[in-house]
């Protein structure tokens, strides 16, 4: 795994943001660098927000604050949390799921039919409604800690979809079920325990662990929606003063935040939403090197080109034989006629 | 019959659903809330019977209005869009399958592997880079290809379904290479190829035939994601259609309206489909 070019991008792409985001933190502090203007020849030439340049590789936002030191601030939060719904989900839907494909089989029919009622509910949507009691702020502040409810929202990610994954799984195993090896299993004594873990178990390890990149890919893109509809991780900061209020806001620097508290700056400092967007899809990026990695260390290609070969000699073999069988038919047939 | 089955489990399914946050909430204080849950569901279902007499907070003229008919404005605009992307996507991907299976083995392995990284991109960051092109497109030239966001009563077309079909066309294209490939290995191409028919042929009519079956039941997903991209279209946009409708109106009924009414035509065309392709395989196998 580790000698796969693709996995080691992935994951040094992911350990970058994670360990960059800590040693940050460490080093400057959780406030990003804040400039109001940039002066040049003793003339202010450019106030907040700053776009790109040398000094601020992704510009500064409307306060002033450093995009990037606020992306990497961020970071920690994001890939943690879709790292952490991921695990969870998996670790709720995998037992589930063998459970519902080997002792409760006879009921795996409805279940599924109910599962799949929510391929018709999109999951953004339903993340949202289902996420608003818990991160918009109510009107005299919240009640719960930032950790609290980035946990509540993990779990509650984690469990939404956990119904089409153990679904799926259960589906999978089923279609195991029947092959020959754990029929014999079965004839030997084995239980239905055993055969899921000596059986079903390693023989899925694979597909459990491109269905966790998929789940964690899925899980960047939902924060990033929910980022849009001001719902963001951790909770959204809103403020009840009619006269003043500000915009509402994400109380940590994750990414689902700045994005969301931006976008409506596009045509204005495009660099604002699209940075934030950027690093998600980076990290979408590295979770998918890393899967593909993984795959080819688990089944390393075969030099197709030398089966190739080979079958074509064998073919090529074929043929000669067929043509002097026909050449030598012919032959006899001529010889006949003449007679 | 077990069609029938499946749409009241289905029905089921998201009525249940519609009153989550309740628990949630009820949760979230360290109690079990299942009376308000069910009270909750019970309600909405009692609204939900006279049709005629929902009615709904309009933000934008401060007063409350009645759902039907105004709201079917808004449901056919938002599926007449999704179902334009995924049409165009349908039919993008295939002819670029078809395209595609006809090029060498390593360039279909390139073509594959593109399209997996390029599956990562967020749907985000192409409706952004969309509008962004539009008006660069606009300062250059002076000439507007598109309106980038919808105001009143406006309607735009061609840029939101293309932004939608994007991603389920890259996603369809990979799902019908890997079937289109998974077929080519079948006995039945062999015997085609031995017979002498071209290979273009055998692509377009033997396999092509066969391989659509498997791409549609596995098109779900794909057609899950689409609802999601729609949602968020129609915020950048500011499309007047069901899902920005269900954005300003966040509780159990408008849910279980909105939810419904992309459910309705989705199930429908699903089942149909699985119908008539079921149908097709059991008359060949009796053939």
């Amino acid at each position: 795994m580790w000698k796969q070019p693709y996995f080691v991008i992935g994951f040094s792409i992911l350990a970058f943001f994670l360990a960059g985001s800590f040693v940050y933190e460490w080093i400057w502090g959780n406030v990003p660098r804040q400039v109001y203007y940039i002066m040049e020849g003793g003339r202010a030439v450019e106030g907040a927000p700053i776009s790109p340049n040398w000094q601020f590789p992704l510009g500064s936002d409307q306060y002033g604050y450093d995009m990037l030191g606020k992306l990497m601030l961020g970071a920690k939060y994001t890939i943690l949390a879709a790292l952490a719904v991921g695990v969870l989900r998996m670790l709720i839907a995998v037992p589930l799921g063998y459970i519902l494909g080997t002792y409760l089989d006879k009921h795996r029919k409805w279940i599924s039919s109910l599962a799949d009622s929510m391929h018709y509910i999109p999951l953004t949507l339903f993340a949202a409604f289902v996420l608003t009691p818990v991160l918009w702020m109510p009107q005299d502040g919240f009640t719960t800690t930032i950790w609290e409810r980035i946990g509540v929202q993990v779990v509650i990610m984690a469990l939404l979809t956990v119904p089409i994954v153990a679904v799926l799984i259960a589906n999978e195993a089923a279609l195991l079920r029947d092959k020959e090896f754990i029929l014999a299993a079965k004839t030997l004594g084995a239980g239905r325990f055993r055969i899921i873990r000596k059986h079903l178990y390693p023989q899925m390890r694979e597909k459990i662990a491109v269905l966790y990149g998929q789940q964690v890919m899925e899980t960047f893109i939902v924060f990033a929606h929910l980022g849009l509809l001001n719902l963001f991780l951790g909770g959204t900061k809103v403020s009840y003063d009619p006269m003043f209020g500000d915009p509402p806001m994400s109380i940590s620097y994750e990414w689902a935040g700045l994005f969301g508290s931006t976008f409506r700056y596009l045509q204005g400092a495009p660099w604002l939403p699209l940075a934030p967007v950027l690093f998600i899809a980076l990290g979408i990026f590295a979770v998918s090197l890393m899967m593909e990695g993984y795959l080819r260390s688990k089944n390393p290609k075969v030099k197709k080109k030398r089966i190739a070969a080979a079958k074509d000699s064998v073919v090529e073999w074929n043929r000669e034989q067929l043509r002097e069988g026909m050449v030598r038919l012919k032959a006899k047939e001529m010889t006949e006629t003449e007679k | 019959m077990k069609l029938i089955l499946n749409f009241f489990i289905a029905v089921a399914g998201i009525i249940l659903a519609s009153s989550l946050p309740l628990l949630i909430t009820g949760w979230l204080v360290g109690e079990w809330r299942w009376r308000v849950y069910f009270d909750s569901i019970g309600a909405s279902l009692q609204e939900l019977w006279p049709l005629g007499e929902i009615a709904f907070f309009n933000n934008r003229i401060q007063q409350f209005v009645p759902l039907f008919p105004n709201i079917f404005e808004y449901i056919i605009y938002s599926l007449v869009i999704l179902f334009l992307a995924l049409l165009l996507a349908v039919a993008v991907s295939l002819i670029l399958t078809i395209v595609t299976m006809l090029l060498s083995d390593r360039a279909r392995e390139r073509v594959k592997m593109a399209l997996y990284f390029l599956e990562s991109i967020p749907d985000l960051l192409i409706i952004m880079l969309a509008q962004l092109a539009v008006v660069m497109f606009f300062k250059q030239t002076g000439v507007l290809i598109s309106k980038i966001a919808a105001i009143g009563d406006d309607r735009i077309y061609w840029l939101p379904v293309l932004c939608l079909a994007i991603l389920p066309t890259i996603e369809l294209y990979r799902l019908a290479m890997l079937t289109f490939q998974e077929e080519e290995r079948q006995m039945y191409v062999d015997l085609a190829r031995a017979l002498g028919f071209s290979k273009v042929y055998i692509v377009l009519v033997h396999m092509f035939r066969n391989a659509v079956i498997s791409v549609f039941f596995q098109s779900k997903k794909t057609m899950w994601f689409m609802l999601s991209n729609l949602f968020v279209l129609e915020l950048m946009f500011n499309l007047p259609g069901i899902m920005l409708f269900l954005s300003d109106n966040m509780y159990p009924l408008a849910f279980l309206v909105a939810v419904f009414s992309f459910f309705l035509p989705m199930f429908f065309l699903y089942s149909f489909g699985e119908w008539y392709f079921v149908r097709r395989l059991r008359g060949k196998e009796a053939v």
